[in-house]
Parts: C-alpha cells; structure tokens; sequence
C-alpha cells in the first residue's frame, strides 16, 4: 500500500505507485475532494494515477526525486 | 510575383545548387560525411521550403529525398550511381516547378502526379522507411501542441499518443514508456474525452492524450514507440511547424490589437471582422475556436471589447517570439553554407566600410572648395586660387575614382555562380554523347561583375557543348589516336588587368581548317577567292560568322541553329570578345575576354552634326584623317583602302539620322572601328577627348532607341549619348 491517508486528511504517495493504487487514490479524494496530496516521496507512478490527478486537481505538496514527475509531469498537474 | 514567393525562388534555387554539387562531389568520394551532410540539409531546407509556401507535392518528393539521405547518413544504405540519380532528378523536378511557380506565380497543377512518379522510384529499389513516420504534410495536432511551447525550438519530432481505453489491462504504461524515451522536451496531456466527476471516475480506463515534443529523430522515436505503434503518430517537425504557429500568433496578435483600438467608429465591424480571421487562423492551425462566436456576442451586447480580446489572448501564450525570430533561427540539421546570392547581393562589410570612409574624404574636400570660393569673394590673387582649385579638383578627381572603384566592387560576383553548375552539365551530356570527359574547374573565385556573370551562362554552355559534341572524340578514336580515353575539359577564369579572361579548352579532335574552307564555301558564307587569301589561323575565325555550322550531324546537344554566332554577339554586347585557337588533333580552346565591369565605359567624344556622341573606346581600332579623294564611292555607299584593306566608310550623322554638313570638307576624319570582326569607319566632324563614364542605360520613351547604349552628363551639363556601335553598324 503506498496510498495513506496522514491525520490532517492528507493523501501521501509513496514509492512506486501502481495501476491498483489509482483506484485507491480516485476513492479517497472522491470522499475527501479538500485532501491535498503529498507526493515527495513518490518514486514513479502509474499513468493511471497520474489520470486521477489530472482529473481531481487536487492541491499537490512537495516535489518527487524522479526527473519525469517532477518537471514534465508537476507542471501540467500543478501545484494546486 | 509577391517578395515572399520571389525569395522563396531565389532560396530554392540556391539550395538546388548547393544539394547538386554536393551530389556530384559524393558521387565521386562516396565517403565524404560533410558533403552527404550538406546535400542532407539541403534537401531539408527545401523541403521546408516548400511547406512555408505550401507546396506539398515538392515537400512529399523531398521528404521521400530526405529519407533515402538520412539513412544513406546512418550508413544503412550505400551511396549508388541510381541514388545519387534519383537525387539529381528530383532536383531537376523541382527547378522546373520553381521555373513554372516563377512564370505563373503558382505551383503547377501535375505536380503530385510528377511528385508521386519520382517518390516510387525512391521507395521502389531504396529503404523502406514507411513505419509510423507520417510522410504527408503536419497533421492538425501538430500545430497547437507546437505553438504551446514556443521555447522547444530544438525539437525534431512530435508525437501524440493516444492509448486506447482498455491498455492499462494489457499492462502498458503508457506515461512509463514515453519517460523512458530520451529527448523529451515538452509533454502535454489531456483528457480525450471531458473528464466524469470523480465518483463516475473510472481508473482502469484510460482517458488520456499523451503530446510530446523531442530533440530526438522521428526514426529514433518511432523504434521506441513500436510496442504501441498502432496508437501513436509521429511527425517529424520542419521549419514550417513553427514558422506557422509564429504567423498565426502574429496575426491573431494584430486581431486583438484591432478589437482593443480605442475608437468607437465601426466598434461591431471591427469586432466581427476580427473574429472571423481569428477563427479562419485557428482551424487553419487545427486549434478549436468554439469560445470565439460566445465571446463576440457578448462583447457586441455589452459594448465592451474585451471578452472577445480575452478569448483570444490566452492562445496567444508564449508569443514572446515573433515571426521574425522563427525566420533568423537556424535550422534545426544545421546552418545553410550559402555564402552568396544570385540576385540579392551579400556585400563584405569591409566594403561598405572603404566607400563611408571616402565619402568623410569627400566632404573635406566640399569644404575645401567652399574656402575656396570665399577666398575668390575675397580678392584673392587669381593665380592662387587658380593652383587651390585645381588641387581640389587632383584631391576630387582621385576620390571620386576610388568611390566608383569601391562601388564598383560591390556589385562582383565570383565566377564559381556559373562555373559550378557546370560539373553537372558535363556529366550528363558525356553520358548522353557516349564519351568520356573529366572537367576540372578553375579560377572559380575570379570576380567579375554580377551583370557580366549572369550573362556568361549562355554563351559559356554553348561553348562547353560544342566541345563536347563536335570537340571531344568518342573513346574509341581516341585510343585510337593514342590519347587517353577520357578526355579533359578545362572551364577556366582568370584576372588579367581591368579584363577577366574565361577559357574553356578541350584536349579533342581540334578544329581544321580544310574543313572550316570547305564548309565555308558551300555554305556561302565566303567566297572562294576571299578565302584563298586568309591564313590558317583567320579562316578558324569564320565558325563565329552567322550560318555556319560544321556539324555533320545534327545531335541532341548542338546544332540546334544557334551558332557560335550567338556566343560572340553575347559577348560582344557585354564588351567583350572571344577569340578561337585550335590545333587539329590536339584540340581547341575558346576564350571570352570579357570587362570587369560593364558599370565603367572609356568612351572617346566624337562630333557630328553639331552635336557630341561617345564611342565606347573598346570598339575603336584608330582614328584617321584622310582627303576626300582617297574615298571611292561603290553605289550608294562609300569605302577606302587601309592598309590594303577594303573599309566602308558609314557618316555618323547620317547613321542617326541627322542632316550632313551642307559643304563637307576635303579632309574627312573619320574613327574605325571593329565590331563583330567587321571592321568600318565612321565619318565623324570632330574628335574630342576621351572620358571614363558610368553608364545609365537609357529608360522610359528612349529604352527603344536603336543604336544608343547609354547616356552620361559631360562636365559643362550636356549630355552625351553614347553609341551602341553593334546595334549602329547592323
């Protein structure tokens, strides 16, 4: 499991987060739509996880290490 | 023609020239990378081209060019005598699509047919390189996703990748996989259907467009792109691509410049007007323009310009750069190595630099005179001012020589401009002939005057096919004759004083002169006692007479009924002459001395009928005085014996039709002259000085005046006319 959710409702990504953790990640920000999601220890992601962000627009924190997350992928997801 | 099609012409041509000596030196060292990548560049500089001035046929054929070049330059495919053919067709093809765009103003209607036949041949016995790559002009997501980031100006290749709904179940990551791939530049994506609310958010389904730009070759991407090659479209990127979304921007910037103009007259016009280019600019460039008729609406309801100029701006994101930055970059394959135009001339800054300092010299000089003219309002003593004067006028004289000097040099062009389309000429009318001929090329940096050197072309090609054909032996008879079986063509330039001398020679069969007395009798062309009196060396002078022609066949190449005639009255009208020298068996030389510049005419002043003419000084052979009793009178004409020599002798005022002097006196003065061979005397009342003119050719009602090449001021105001003597004589 690398979707949790911390105790101010924010959702951490963690390590490499797969094609299972999207639907995860779709349902905990379709119950908390204000949640923000941490991403900076994400390690790679699945381009379905990268599609419910995209299609939430959830406040982002923090930067992934991985050069393809952080500029190609940050930018059009923005910080919030 | 419009200025952006007639530089596209210019470009085009100069690429067509460059792309061919690059073939033909390749064809000779295979190996050499630079020309292979030098032809390469060539050939996509044109083919973006021929996308800016949206010609699609020219950029299929040259992309299908392009393609076989580029994977001759991955070292797939060997450099062939067929490939370095196909290349030099498709160039032919596309010189004379420039040729009927230059006559029409228009590509020409049969263009994809002839594009379609040459783009077979590549593909038929070449590379296959169909895959994904899209060999047609940019599709319409190209545009948009090219305009969003104007700063990825290094990318090559676009692509848009759409995976289907169900691929996540396959397994694929498709954002994995085009991470994986070096290069990227620019990524964008968006949903491919408008994304649900989340609680309808289906995460197994993939919704998305994936766009990219890259650094890397559209080959390179379409290799890593083949897993899901089906889903994805890949276009290689030209010029053209920015260049579009730049004059897009451009206009669409000038639309919201109008809508914003702060005037109230014609506020809905104005407003409507803009929309409708603004909407004409965006589906052009594929982008959807659905807000554009809402934001109209409500501007014209509210009176207020400005949700209509807010529609448009957020398109027009990034347009730091304009459409002019786009024309300056440079190509992404690399820079052209043009180093000079044909029409536009590329001027040393070293040279504009000497004419600024002469004209600060001048001006000294202007003052100068004006003290001088004080001093005379002072009194001064006459012989004082006289010696100020005429140092001025040694100070001013010198100047103003080196002024026209420096002018002058300006307008040169290397011969090289004419020379080098030569090599190509040459082969083809060798292998046509069935003979074997090496051209060696030299003095190609030997300058002459832009006129001079666009004018050699014709001339110059006669010449080198009359060699070929007439001069050069087939093989065989030159084994035979115990030459080496590939004869050499020499085309040579060189300066010799205020003349550039342009040679060509071949090492053939020579030119005999029994042949030349023979043919000339036949044909009438002399007599056969005239004849009889003229030596070897003279009697060779008879292939520039009109009508003559010693072929005995008619072949492809020459005996088309333009003789070597022609070639001398070109030459003769640029102020030159052209003079033969053969040797049976050893072969034949022809050589154009030509002026440097035709801008600079010597004239010498002559007078007739009270008036004052220039003769161009080059035509003059001497100036004579004789009594009137020497002259005989054959019918309506006159002549006189010189040095043995029958010379007509032709009144000057009578030539122009001006009166004679009513009482002619006893002592005639007359001027002879040599024009095309023929040597004539032209009775003149008067000589007078000689004079270094500029020329300005005569315009307006007067361009149609026979016999008068120009017209310069002589120092007192009047006006000189200087004569054509050839037009005159004729």
């Amino acid at each position: 499991m690398t979707v949790t959710t911390a105790e101010d409702a924010t959702i951490r990504l963690e390590g490499v987060c797969t094609l299972e953790d999207a639907e995860t990640l779709a349902r905990r920000l379709s119950e908390t739509p204000e949640a923000s999601v941490d991403w900076s220890d994400c390690e790679q992601a699945h381009t379905a996880v990268i599609q419910v962000l995209l299609a939430a627009r959830p406040q982002m924190i923090g930067a992934p290490r991985d050069n393809f997350l952080r500029e190609q992928v940050g930018r059009l997801i923005g910080p919030g | 023609m419009n200025e952006f099609l007639e530089q596209f012409l210019i470009e085009c041509r100069e690429l067509v020239e460059q792309a061919t000596g690059d073939l033909l030196a390749l064809e000779q060292t295979p190996d050499d990378r630079e020309r292979l990548d030098s032809a390469f560049r060539a050939f996509h500089t044109l083919k973006g081209a021929a996308g800016i001035v949206e010609f699609p046929a020219m950029g299929r054929l040259l992309h299908a060019a392009e393609d076989v070049l580029s994977s001759v330059r991955a070292g797939d495919h060997p450099v062939t005598v067929d490939f370095i053919s196909h290349c030099l067709n498709s160039l032919d093809q596309v010189v004379q699509w420039l040729d009927a765009m230059e006559a029409t103003g228009d590509a020409p209607a049969d263009a994809d047919a002839a594009a379609d036949r040459l783009i077979a041949r590549f593909t038929a016995g070449a590379v296959d390189l169909a895959g994904p790559v899209q060999p047609e002009g940019p599709p319409s997501w190209v545009a948009p996703l090219v305009g969003a980031f104007p700063d990825a100006k290094a990318a090559r290749t676009a692509v848009c990748y759409r995976p289907d709904a169900a691929c996540f179940f396959r397994g694929e990551d498709p954002l994995a996989l085009v991470a994986r791939i070096p290069g990227l530049l620019a990524l964008r994506l968006r949903p491919a259907a408008a994304w649900p609310s989340l609680e309808d958010f289906d995460p197994f389904a993939c919704n998305l467009v994936i766009e990219g730009l890259w650094s890397e070759g559209a080959n390179g991407l379409a290799d890593r792109l083949r897993p899901v090659s089906d889903q994805v479209q890949i276009h290689a990127l030209q010029r053209l691509d920015w260049a579009l979304s730049a004059r897009a921007r451009a206009i669409l910037q000038a639309q919201v410049a109008l809508v914003r103009q702060s005037s109230d007259e014609g506020f809905a016009g104005r407003l409507c007007s803009a929309a409708r280019v603004a909407a004409t600019v965006l589906s052009h460039a594929g982008l959807p323009g659905d807000g554009l008729a809402e934001a109209l609406a409500r501007s014209l309801d509210d009176s207020d310009p400005e949700p209509l100029a807010r529609a448009l701006t957020p398109l027009l994101e990034g347009t730091a750069d304009s459409a002019s930055d786009h024309d300056t970059d440079a190509d992404p394959a690399g820079p052209s190595t043009l180093d000079a135009t044909a029409r536009a001339l590329r001027v040393d800054v070293e040279k504009i630099d000497a004419i600024i300092k002469l004209t600060g010299e001048l001006t000294v000089v202007k003052n100068a005179v004006g003290y001088a003219a004080r001093l005379a309002l002072d009194g001064e003593d006459i012989k004082v001012l006289a010696q100020t004067l005429k140092d001025q006028h040694a100070l001013l004289e010198r100047l103003t020589m080196e002024l026209q000097r420096s002018v002058v040099a300006i307008r040169v062009l290397p011969l090289r401009h004419v020379f080098q389309r030569f090599s190509r000429l040459v082969r083809e009318m060798t292998a046509s002939l069935g003979k074997s001929a090496r051209l060696i090329v030299g003095g190609e940096n030997t300058e002459a005057d832009k006129a001079v050197v666009e004018a050699l072309f014709e001339p110059l090609l006669h010449v080198v096919r009359n060699a070929l054909d007439h001069g050069v032996e087939t093989p065989e008879a030159r084994a035979s004759a115990g030459k080496p079986q590939t004869a050499v063509l020499r085309i040579s330039g060189f300066r010799e004083g205020e003349r550039v001398i342009v040679e060509v020679a071949d090492d053939g069969g020579g030119i005999d002169p029994v042949v030349i007395r023979r043919v000339a009798a036949e044909r009438g062309v002399m007599t056969a006692e005239t004849l009889a009196g003229v030596s070897d060396d003279d009697v060779l002078e008879l292939i520039f007479a009109p009508g003559f022609s010693t072929a005995t066949t008619v072949t492809d190449l020459s005996g088309r009924g333009v003789g070597m005639d022609a070639v001398r009255s070109t030459i003769e009208r640029l102020g030159g002459r052209v003079l033969v020298r053969s040797r049976k068996g050893e072969g034949t030389t022809i050589r154009f001395v030509l002026p440097f510049t035709v801008m600079m005419t010597r004239v010498m002043i002559v007078e007739a009928a009270g008036q004052v003419f220039g003769v161009p000084f080059e035509a003059i052979v001497e100036t004579l005085q004789m009594s009137r009793d020497d002259i005989s009178t054959i019918g309506a004409a006159e002549a006189f014996v010189l040095r043995s020599r029958t010379v007509p002798l032709i009144s000057l005022a009578r030539s122009l039709g001006l009166p004679d002097a009513p009482d002619r006196p006893p002592l005639v003065k007359a001027v002879v002259t040599a024009v095309g061979g023929q040597m004539s005397a032209l009775e003149v009342d008067g000589f007078g000085e000689r004079l270094d003119v500029m020329l300005k050719p005569m315009d307006g009602l007067l361009a149609g005046m026979d016999g008068v090449a120009g017209t310069t001021l002589l120092g007192d105001g009047r006006v000189l006319i200087v004569l054509d003597l050839q037009e005159l004589l004729q």
